[in-house]
């Protein structure tokens, strides 16, 4: 089975673990005195980040865990704070006196530690990233994140819906759309309601178009990390287009606001003409692109991932398709009726994510012409009913999946777990065998998002 | 690579903007005399996101792209805090980015400046205030010029990087 997510919740009496495998939901009642349970990293090791979190948020113990540090309370953390019980209800904190933190690190003659972050040398999220190294070669690398921790699980508690929406939509601006889908399925499931099919399809073209955005920088990204600028410079021109496109559409260029349950209207013919023009220049990027020998000298064989340890650790998206395994959240019947079609590849390192970009960019634009849509109507969503809801959607990253609890009318407890938050486990699988000027290149084929992870 | 550069020279060149290269010229002059001593020539810019949502970090990526080509302005963002006049910050200054942002200041030398980028260190963003939260920064670093938007589009950081020049 496929581990999803792994998360707490608050109760009367008792803590409840909620576990998601892909094919069940398991549920474990442990009493709030002393809240123990039993780790699953035996099995799957990309439990562990679930289970530290599970830690510092509510004080659960993990009683045979092979780590014990914290996860999201960082050096200064004050002790003995879990944030996400209920009678946690401070709005400031004190720092407290530094504690170290310890990294991984493999000892031995000659192997020294390489510390990067959280600050890195361009323009990117903060997080650490800690080597070990023999001369050039990565021995080992450990991803420490949580610096952008902003609290949005205990920040949405005791809103509506509809008041946690502009919070959602930008929990990871380059996933905006796929967040606000996924919000989209939890409110249409608590009112009882179907969304009309032009709706779906309008919705549909909005996640493709920001797919499109995502895809394209890093189509020009990516070859920039190996030294080809070039690529970066034909991109980014496409890439900025298409965000104009989804301004054009939605009003905003990441598409804050963009889904929800009002009529919208579409200029068919421009959105017909913008997509054959970025046909027709994907098709030049293609061909040219695969004729640069030095630039695949440089991809292949780069921070392979084999497909046994992307299932090992229940890797989703970009990641897991790159390295043979078959999972995307629009492998269903309505998304194949709009002409998808599942990308993989083989070979698990930054060529396979590299060209699986490609074709799913391909694939991307076919959808959305079939996607185009005149109008669509509005709707009416009546009222919501408390229970527990659960929806997933595909962002350009992978897999999103959401869980939100709603107690008399309000958010009790909310939930969500970014593609990136497993496959950030996954990626020190990658660095043996390359050099450590290879990270940025591996790195950027991955395109993790921090602030997703890092809520 | 032949059918790259071909396509290159039909394609021409495809940075815009006029009106604020006008408006540029007119600025150029203005601070000539004030920027030159102070900065020779060009501003040096280290951005540093202290708990954004990545949007604005993408569109100062945008920046680099060639419609907008942000360095033709004289205007670069740098590696280093210690290679930099400028901090450029986005993001709700989170609890634990806190002491790294207030270190990466320390490191700049003196005299530097700090621009507040988008609706997030001046608490305009949806983002309520919690426990994990430290903005307004203001509170913690001394802000000389703010430039609004949720996020601010690329255009709107170049007018406010302008802005800026003519305050100080």
């Amino acid at each position: 089975m496929r581990l999803i997510a792994r998360y707490a919740k608050e109760a009367e009496n008792n803590f409840e673990i909620v576990t998601v495998w892909d094919e069940e939901i398991h549920r474990e009642q442990v009493s709030k005195r002393d809240p123990r349970i039993k780790t699953l990293t035996k099995t799957h090791p990309a439990a562990i980040w679930f289970e530290r979190k599970m830690h510092d948020d509510y004080g659960i113990i993990i009683e045979d865990a092979f780590d014990n540090r914290p996860l999201v309370h960082q050096e200064r953390f004050p002790g003995d704070i879990y944030p996400m019980r209920k009678d946690f209800r401070e709005r400031t904190l004190e720092p407290d006196d530094y504690k170290p933190y310890k990294y991984e690190a493999i000892g031995g003659d000659g192997v020294f530690e390489v510390a990067v972050g959280p600050i890195h040398a361009g323009i990117i999220e903060p997080g650490h990233f800690q080597f070990s190294q023999a001369g050039e070669d990565m021995l080992h690398q450990e991803v420490r994140h949580f610096y952008k921790y902003r609290a949005i699980e205990k920040m949405l508690e005791g809103k509506t819906l509809f008041e946690a929406k502009p919070v959602i939509e930008r929990i990871s601006g380059n996933e905006s759309i796929a967040y606000q889908t996924a919000w989209r399925d939890i409110v249409l499931q608590a009112t009882d309601r179907e969304l009309p099919l032009d709706n779906r399809k309008y919705h549909a073209l909005l996640l493709e178009l920001e797919r499109t955005v995502h895809h394209l920088t890093d189509l020009g990204f990516i070859p920039n990390d190996a030294g080809f600028g070039a690529a970066l410079a034909f991109g980014s021109k496409l890439s900025e287009e298409a965000r104009r496109e989804l301004k054009k559409i939605t009003g905003h260029r990441f598409g804050f606001g963009a889904i929800d349950f009002e009529s919208h209207s579409l200029d068919n013919e421009a959105m017909k003409a913008y997509l054959d023009t970025l046909n027709e220049a994907i098709a030049f990027f293609e061909a040219w692109i695969i004729d640069i020998p030095s630039l695949w000298d440089r991809f292949d064989t780069t921070g392979i991932l084999k497909l046994k340890k992307a299932v090992k650790y229940d890797t989703v998206g970009i990641v897991a398709r790159a390295s043979g395994l078959a999972l995307d959240q629009r492998n269903e019947p309505f998304y194949l009726e709009h002409g998808f079609a599942l990308q993989t590849q083989k070979s698990g390192d930054v060529s396979a994510r590299f060209k699986i970009r490609l074709e799913e960019m391909k694939n991307t634009l076919e959808m959305m012409q079939n996607f185009t849509v005149e109008t669509c109507e509005s709707m009416n969503v009546g009222t919501v009913t408390d229970g527990e809801y659960f929806s997933f959607a595909e962002s350009s990253i992978g897999e999103l999946f959401m869980s939100i609890e709603i107690k008399e009318g309000v958010i009790e407890r909310f939930f969500v777990r970014d593609p990136s938050f497993v496959n950030w486990q996954a990626l020190h699988l990658m660095m043996p065998g390359n050099i450590i000027a290879d990270f940025p290149l591996i790195n950027k084929s991955c395109d993790l998002s921090y602030a997703g992870n890092d809520l | 690579m032949i059918r790259f550069w071909n396509r290159r020279f039909k394609t021409g060149t495809l940075t815009e903007n006029p009106e604020i290269d006008k408006e540029l010229r007119i600025i150029r002059k203005e601070m000539k005399n004030l920027v030159k001593k102070k900065f020779a020539g060009s501003l040096a810019i280290r951005m540093v996101d202290s708990g954004s949502c990545n949007a604005c970090e993408a569109e100062c990526n945008a920046l680099s792209n060639p419609y907008y080509d942000l360095e033709r302005l004289g205007i670069y963002f740098v590696a280093s805090p210690r290679h930099a006049d400028v901090m450029l910050l986005s993001g709700v200054t989170t609890f634990n980015m806190t002491p790294h942002v207030l270190d990466a200041y320390r490191q700049i030398p003196e005299p530097k400046w700090v621009i507040s980028l988008g609706a997030c260190p001046v608490m305009e963003a949806p983002f309520e205030k919690t426990f994990a939260i430290n903005a307004p920064a203001g509170e913690h670093l001394p802000i000389a010029h703010h430039i609004p938007g949720c996020p601010p589009e690329p255009i709107d950081i170049i007018r406010g990087f302008l802005a800026f020049l003519r305050k100080i």
